[in-house]
């Protein structure tokens, strides 16, 4: 099965994915596939914060920040993936280098990455980000992200069998409320 | 009416187009810089005729009423504006609520409302 979790930030995705994916997993073959390179202090103790909030689950970890259809090979078939975030993954693949140019091609990419990759594996539980409702006009930068990660968004929902959405702690769906 | 609100880049006008028949000659995109032109059978971007609205003067849920004629034959879609920071400028304070008092009377007058999100549809009402 797979399915698509997106919302706010702090609305309760993350610990609903991790319950699905819990769920859905064979014993051994629950995976955190984490996506997030960490850059500075901030991230290091965020990702100390995750792995603690994860210990005692049963997930293994696979770090893997970009490049996801390169991992197809050593991708675990029977294996259940939560992969949070699709948010920072098309990140680290659409600012890559220092240079401060956008890869433009990252979201097609991504999405075809993330295709790739839901093929191999049996289960996988993808959790983003909706950056897509405030009152903003944003640079040229941020908005090719924001229709970027549209872009990616859509394609999983096209792919996905469950898709939902988390309001303050409460889940909507707009695809397979019947199969969760 | 029929009116279609969600996120940007969510599949809106994709879904006014596969589901009420237009085309592009039908769809008049608002842009914040510039009067509208309501007579077009589908109206986009209304959230930036709202911004228009605020910089002019003018109330945009009264507006478009007394601007447009058939109301009850338009599909209007607008980017849903409201759940991020309260926003610093004023200007754009004035708007995300302007662009609020629009939505909650197109929402009255229209037949259905519908959330798009990733693509996939919602009713609302």
């Amino acid at each position: 099965m797979k399915v698509l979790i997106s919302g706010g930030a702090k609305n309760g995705k993350s610990m609903f994915a991790q319950e699905i994916a819990k769920k859905l997993s064979k014993e051994g073959h629950l995976w955190y596939l984490a996506t997030m390179e960490p850059h500075d202090d901030e991230d290091d103790a965020r990702v100390l914060r995750h792995r603690k909030e994860r210990a005692g689950w049963g997930f293994n970890t696979a770090e893997w920040g970009r490049n996801i259809a390169s991992h197809c090979g050593e991708t675990d078939c029977k294996g259940t993936y939560l992969v949070d975030s699709v948010t920072a993954l098309l990140s680290n693949e659409m600012f890559c280098g220092m240079s401060g140019d956008i890869n433009r091609e990252a979201p097609f990419k991504v999405a075809d990455d993330l295709s790739a990759f839901s093929d191999v594996a049996e289960n996988v539980v993808f959790v983003s980000d909706n950056i897509f409702c405030d009152a903003a006009f944003y640079d040229e930068w941020t908005d090719s992200y924001r229709e970027g990660l549209a872009y990616v968004d859509r394609k999983l929902a096209e792919i996905c069998d469950v898709v939902a959405e988390f309001s303050c702690g409460q889940i909507n769906f707009y695809k397979g409320a019947e199969l969760i | 009416m029929e009116l279609i609100i969600g996120g940007a880049f969510q599949g809106k006008t994709e879904f006014a187009k596969e589901n009420f028949g237009i085309e592009d000659d039908d769809i008049f995109v608002c842009k914040k810089d510039e009067a509208p032109d309501f007579s077009k059978k589908c109206i986009a971007h209304i959230e930036r005729f709202s911004f228009w609205c605020v910089e002019h003067g003018y109330e945009p849920s009264e507006y478009f009423f007394e601007h447009t004629e058939n109301t009850d034959e338009k599909i209007i879609i607008s980017d849903d504006i409201s759940c991020g920071v309260v926003p610093v400028n004023k200007t754009e304070r004035a708007w995300r609520e302007a662009n609020g008092r629009l939505l909650i009377k197109l929402s009255k007058e229209s037949e259905h409302v519908t959330r798009i999100f990733c693509g996939l549809s919602q009713r609302l009402k």
